[in-house]
Parts: C-alpha cells; structure tokens; sequence
C-alpha cells in the first residue's frame, strides 16, 4: 500500500471501511451455503454486521468426535457445519485451519506465491538447476497425522518440485520445429536494415535442460517408522466413499501452476475432504500442452479412521492431444473446451497408463 | 483468496486451441513475410480433421483476419474528434467505467475509430515524459479502476500500457473496451501495446473469445477487437531513453531503427523478431537461450548492455510476466519488468505495481493490491463437493 492516496495523515475513512468490509465477507464467506443469509449483494453494500449474531443450528447427529484445532475458522459448535477453510482477512491472506479426529489431525495451510526472495531462494538454494514453475504456492501444505503412531503425510510444492526431473523431457511445443527451422534459415540471411543476424550456432541450441512440463510423480511426504507398503491388490472404498456423508473438513489448494508461456497448463493441485468414519485426499499433476500431449498423475489416499489403515492409490493418464479431443465426438457435451476444462472428463478420456497401489495399517 | 478452479476461470485448464490446421491458413495468408511455413511434423500430429463446433465456426470465411470489417475504410489521415464524437466517447468511457459492455455496434464504431488512431502511430511509438508505465492486466477490470485511483485519473496522468488486456479474467471485454475508448479519447495521453496475448490464437485458448461468446452471444466482438489488435504498436520509445514493449529483446533486432521497418499490421507470427519482441524473456545466462520447450528465447544481461549502450537506452522495461512484487530488476537494471495485474488469477496474492517516470527521468514504483470489489466477496469460498 504505497500508493500515495495512502501516505496522507491520519486513517483515512474510506480505508477503515474498506478493511472492515473486507474482514466482514471473508468471515462471511466461510459460513457454509445453507447458512449464507439470502440478499448477499445488500449486505454488502449496506451496513456490515456482525458476525456473531449469526446462529448455528444445532446438530441433529450424535455427539461428533471430532475437535477443530483452529478458532479462526468457522464455529463449527461440534458441529453439524461443514469446515471450509478460507483465508484471514489480511494481506497476505493466511489461513491454516485443523481439525482431529481420534489420534488423527488433519489440518491444511493457504499463503500466496512464494515471493521475490523465498523464489530466489529455491531456485540457488533448494532446488538447484530447475528453472521453477511461475506459481508456487510454497507454504501451501495439507497434512495427516496419526499423532499415536507418530506417522505423517504431508503434500508440499517442495517436495513435489523435487521430483521433477533435470533432464531433456522430450516434449516440445507443437510450433518447436517451425521456429528452430526459421531461426536457422534466417542465420544465414541478411536482415532488413543491413545488420547481420550475428547469431552463435551454439545459441540454437538448448542451454539448460530441465523437464519444463513439471511432470512430478510426487505421492506426498511421509515420515514415521511405519511405511507405507505397495500391496496392488489393495483398492480403494469407492463405494463407503461415494456416500454423501457429511464432510466435516474440506479443502483445495494449487501447490504449483506454470502456464508454459501460453502453450497450455502444467498444475498440481490437492484437494481433501474429512467425513466422519474417514478421510479422502486427491492430489492432481494435470499437463496439458496444447496440440501435443495430455497428462494426468493421481495420487489418492484414503484413511479409515476407526481401523487406522491408510490406503494411498497411484494413477498415471497419458495420451495425445488429438486423441483425447476426438473422444469428445462420441460424449454427448456440445462444448469440447468445457470438457478440456475438466479434469475429470480428461482423465475418463485418456488411456491409463499405470496404477500401483500401497497399504498400512497401524 | 482461493483457489477458484470452480468458478469458470478461463485460464488453465481451459482449453484446447482451435483447428490448427485454420491457424497455418491463417498465419500464411497474413504474414506476408515471405517465410512460408513449413509445416512440421509436432504440428502435423494435430492437423487431424477435428469436427468440433468451433472448427467449423472457423472454416466460415467470415472468421478470417479482417473479417470483422472494422479496417474496411480506413482513413487516410488520423482521426480528428468532433463534438459529437467526443459526447459519445465521454458517454461510453463513462458507461464502461462502471464495467458494464458496450452493445456490439457500439464496439464496432469504437473499433473502427480506434483502426484510425493505431494505423498512424509508429511501431516504436515516441513518448514524453511524465508518463506512467504499466504491465499486463489481464482482463481484472476493477485492479484496472484501482490502477487510476493509485496512478492518476486519465488524462491527468499519462500512461503506458505495454499489453495484455484480456484473458484470464472475468473482465476482458471492459478492460479491453475502456483502455480502446480512452485511446481515441485521449491519443496523444496514453499509449496501448500490443502483448501476446492481443491475437486470435492465443485469445481463443485463454478465455477472451469465450467471454465474447458469453457476453455477446456471438464471435463478432471478438472479431472486431482481434482484428483492431493488429493495428496495435509493438513497441513505445521514452524521450529516447526507456525502450517498452512487452516480452523483450530478439537476436534478429540489434536496433531500435531495425523494429521501425517492421511490417506489424498481421497476426502475432510464432516466430522472427515481432515474436520475439511480444515473447522473448531475461535470464540470468549471458547471451541468447532458447526455451527447452523448444521455442522462444531467452536474453541475457550482456544482450541488455550491448542493446542499451547501441541505442543510447538507460533502461529496457517489459511486462510479459508474473512478480510477485510487481515488479523486478535484472541484468544490473538494465531491464525491468512491471506487472500490474495484482493477486493475479485472483489466486496468486501477488502485489502490482506501475512506473512513474517525471520530467528528470526520476522512476518511482507505485505497488498495490486488489480492489475490493462492493457486492461481491474478496474471497470466493469453495463449495465442498465429493470428489473421488
């Protein structure tokens, strides 16, 4: 806020209001959607209320068990409430809400972007010879924790940026071989203006090489003595999964996005949702280069509370850009870039590749 | 802030790009280089007959460059304001600045003005100091309200935008509309840029043409605006001294002379120098680079030294892409790139920022954050859903 409207004497009012605002929709925008009261758009604008006239009905369940760790996410009253985790409203926006369910703790973090100095950091410090990836969302985590077996599983952008790998991935941009061609032609041409495109032969060449797609076959951090052992014959609970019920805690995060300078989409994102009797975490690598190549690596783990055994499920998609476009003629949407979009429609539309799968049970 | 990959973003994992067999077409019939384009056999892989609606839509003649009629009678000598027209470009920048769309003959008439502002204006565009530099902006109109509130009202202040108007957020066609409106209102008080993203390939991948679609119920909009885009300037000279333009240096441009006999009038080529200028980035290696990916380059700091000490430059500045501070040094100052685009993809909690250069060539930073937006929440809450 250095903006010189800001650098006069005094608190400037509108400024006040403003933060007040701010504070009031975000407190507001984690009440789940049943709750929300009915003309947001007044609300807004007239007078601010204040939060804590809100009531929380009463859960008609059971006493729950389980405790939220955090007092600046939503009065969940144990509960009935759905915890949804927002941001605080500050810049930059922070928010790390947690919740235990028996010797389970489960809790998540939001910041921004790494910034100027942490991002100089990674790139001379911890992740040498990776050119990173615009976004990284670096102190972003979600994280499980068996607090009686001291075992834990965390997903981090850093440790998922450590897998990707510092060598050629053999992958280029579908217009690649047209440039690298005119570039060589045009070395040995004058151009317009009478310089002399005095360009080393050398330079037409790739200097560094590091896997610029991202792919990272990262499955999250554990740590423990106990580890997870593979076991495909394992599979997860789909159908105790696909139950709607009631889900206690539940977020969704980027760890890391690059845009590939506009030539498509390169994104892991991890997504968890907390229901009673257990918990479901799906963790996403999604790449997509335009015209060349879709990829998708899902990493899925499931915890039975009650029984204490994690089940963590290891998918890889991979196809070409055009094959899994032309699956979109025999679905029934009208709109291809909707379901390039989403990625649950690419990963039913491109060919698996491979699956493992890995158990523990405490 | 959160993640809104709920909300329909246009951005990532938006969509594929269309018909690329329609893009060679497209790219040969216009680039009037002389440098046919031989088809490759990554593109090849795609040039498959995809019978998708967008295709076809493309195959119509109508979808071609120039299509939208815009340039069809252009002038020959710049546009001279009126009363009237200058009523009605008030009234219309007015209307925009509460982000509300201009209907499509509306556009079409700011569009073929505007065709008679741009056509007159050089490729390397000569600027006087004051004026304030700014970096992408990417369709978050309300950051853009709250960049005059930080800047100076226009006219007041005079600025430099040094592209990307539209794509990734939800307000392409207002920002687009306002910053064009406010060109042919005030041409000699603020300058617009073309960025990469001002062309029809990209638009159609990062969400512009999607959000004419939406808003106009047709592609004529997006026709219009794409086909003005290519009136655009590439690149602004201050007092001599400061050289702007959106990605940064080419190996084929040693000169500023050089980008002046530049043929810019066309689509953004995927290569030779009007590429590079829209899409080459600094690296912290001496000399050029090329990407892994396989195209675009790279430069170094010693490409920036011998580039400004050639052309008597202080300081290369750039937008192109994404600081957190918004905005950052490199080569020792040589370069600096300025992204004005804050808490961008309403995700990333990054700051923005814009230049001031007075009349002494004294630069100052101004840095703010997202507006706060009555009405409608700053953190956008993600509904829970049972994923599997």
């Amino acid at each position: 806020m250095s903006g010189r409207r800001y650098n006069t004497k005094g608190i400037n009012v509108l400024e006040v209001n403003s933060a007040r605002e701010a504070h009031a929709r975000t407190v507001h925008a984690r009440l789940p959607v049943n709750q929300q009261p009915q003309q947001q758009r007044e609300f807004a604008r007239e007078q601010i209320p204040v939060p804590s006239r809100r009531v929380f009905p009463r859960p008609a369940t059971a006493t729950p068990r389980h405790v939220c760790n955090n007092p600046n996410n939503p009065p969940c009253a144990r509960c009935g409430t759905t915890i949804i985790p927002s941001p605080r409203a500050t810049l930059p926006l922070e928010d790390c809400p947690s919740v235990t369910i028996d010797n389970w703790t489960i809790s998540t973090r939001k910041r921004p972007i790494l910034n100027s100095q942490e991002f100089e950091d990674w790139e001379n410090n911890r992740l040498k010879g990776l050119a990173l990836p615009e976004m990284i969302f670096g102190n972003n985590y979600v994280r499980i924790e068996n607090t009686r077996d001291n075992w834990s599983l965390e997903f981090n952008a850093l440790d998922a940026l450590k897998h990707v790998k510092l060598e050629d991935s053999g992958i280029r941009v579908a217009y690649s071989q047209k440039w690298i061609n005119s570039k060589q032609e045009k070395h040995k041409r004058q151009m317009p203006g009478g310089a002399n495109f005095d360009i080393e032969e050398s330079s037409l060449k790739i200097a560094h090489q590091y896997d610029w797609t991202y792919t990272t076959k990262y499955r999250g951090t554990e740590e423990g003595t106990l580890r997870l052992q593979r076991d495909d014959e394992a599979s997860l609970p789909i159908d105790k999964l696909a139950r709607p019920d009631n889900i206690l805690f539940f977020d969704d995060m980027i760890l890391f996005e690059d845009e590939l300078a506009d030539n498509g989409i390169s994104m892991l994102n991890v997504k968890i949702r907390v229901m009673d009797e257990r918990l479901l975490i799906l963790s996403r690598f999604f790449l997509r280069v335009d015209d060349v190549l879709i990829r998708v690596i899902d990493t899925r783990v499931c915890i039975e509370f009650q029984e204490n055994k994690v089940l963590r499920e290891f998918k890889e998609y991979e196809g070409a850009y055009k094959d899994v476009i032309l699956r979109h003629r025999s679905s029934h949407s009208h709109d291809p870039k909707a379901a390039l979009r989403d990625s649950n429609w690419v990963v039913q539309n491109t060919p698996l590749v491979s699956r493992q799968c890995e158990s523990l049970a405490f | 802030m959160d993640m809104d990959l709920d909300v329909p973003m246009h951005d990532a994992i938006e969509d594929q790009q269309l018909g690329p067999t329609l893009d060679e077409d497209r790219e040969s019939a216009n680039t009037g280089s002389g440098v046919e384009g031989t088809n490759t056999e990554s593109v090849g892989q795609a040039t498959g007959p995809l019978e998708i609606d967008e295709v076809e839509d493309l195959q119509d003649p109508d979808f071609k460059p120039g299509s939208s009629g815009i340039a069809d009678q252009k002038s020959s000598k710049p546009l001279e304001l009126t009363n009237s027209t200058i009523d009605q470009l008030d009234k219309w920048i007015e209307y925009l600045s509460k982000c509300q769309v201009l209907s499509e003959e509306e556009v079409a008439r700011l569009c073929k003005m505007a065709v008679d502002v741009l056509q007159f204006e050089e490729n390397v565009k000569p600027i006087n100091v004051p004026v304030t530099i700014c970096g992408d902006v990417h369709g978050q109109f309300h950051d853009l309200i709250e960049l005059f509130k930080i800047g100076g009202p226009c006219p007041d202040t005079n600025y430099l935008f040094m592209g990307d108007y539209v794509d990734r957020g939800y307000y392409s066609v207002e920002t687009v509309s306002l910053l064009v409106a406010m060109k042919v209102r005030y041409p000699r008080r603020i300058t617009i840029l073309r960025g990469n993203h001002e062309s029809r390939q990209i638009t159609q991948v990062y969400g512009f043409y999607d959000e004419c679609l939406r808003k106009y119920g047709s592609a004529s909009v997006w026709k219009m605006f794409t086909d003005l885009f290519d009136y655009f300037p590439i690149t602004a000279l201050v007092d001599n001294k400061i050289f702007c333009l959106h990605g940064g240096l080419s190996p084929m441009v040693e000169t500023v002379d050089q980008v002046r006999e530049l043929n810019r009038i066309q689509e953004v080529p995927h290569e030779g120098p009007m590429c590079d200028l829209l899409w080459s980035d600094p690296d912290d290696r001496g000399g050029w680079g090329i990407s892994p990916r396989g195209a675009g380059f790279t430069f170094g700091q010693d490409i920036s030294e011998q580039f400004n000490h050639t052309n008597d430059l202080s300081l290369i500045a750039r937008a192109h892409q994404l600081v957190m501070e918004g905005y950052a040094w490199s080569h020792q100052q040589s370069v600096v790139t300025i992204f004005s685009a804050p808490n961008y993809c309403y995700r990333c909690g990054n700051q923005a920022a814009i230049m001031e250069v007075d009349e002494n060539h004294n630069r100052q930073f101004l840095q703010y954050e997202p507006s706060i937006r009555p009405g409608e929440p700053t953190v956008s809450r993600k509904t829970p859903d049972y994923f599997l």
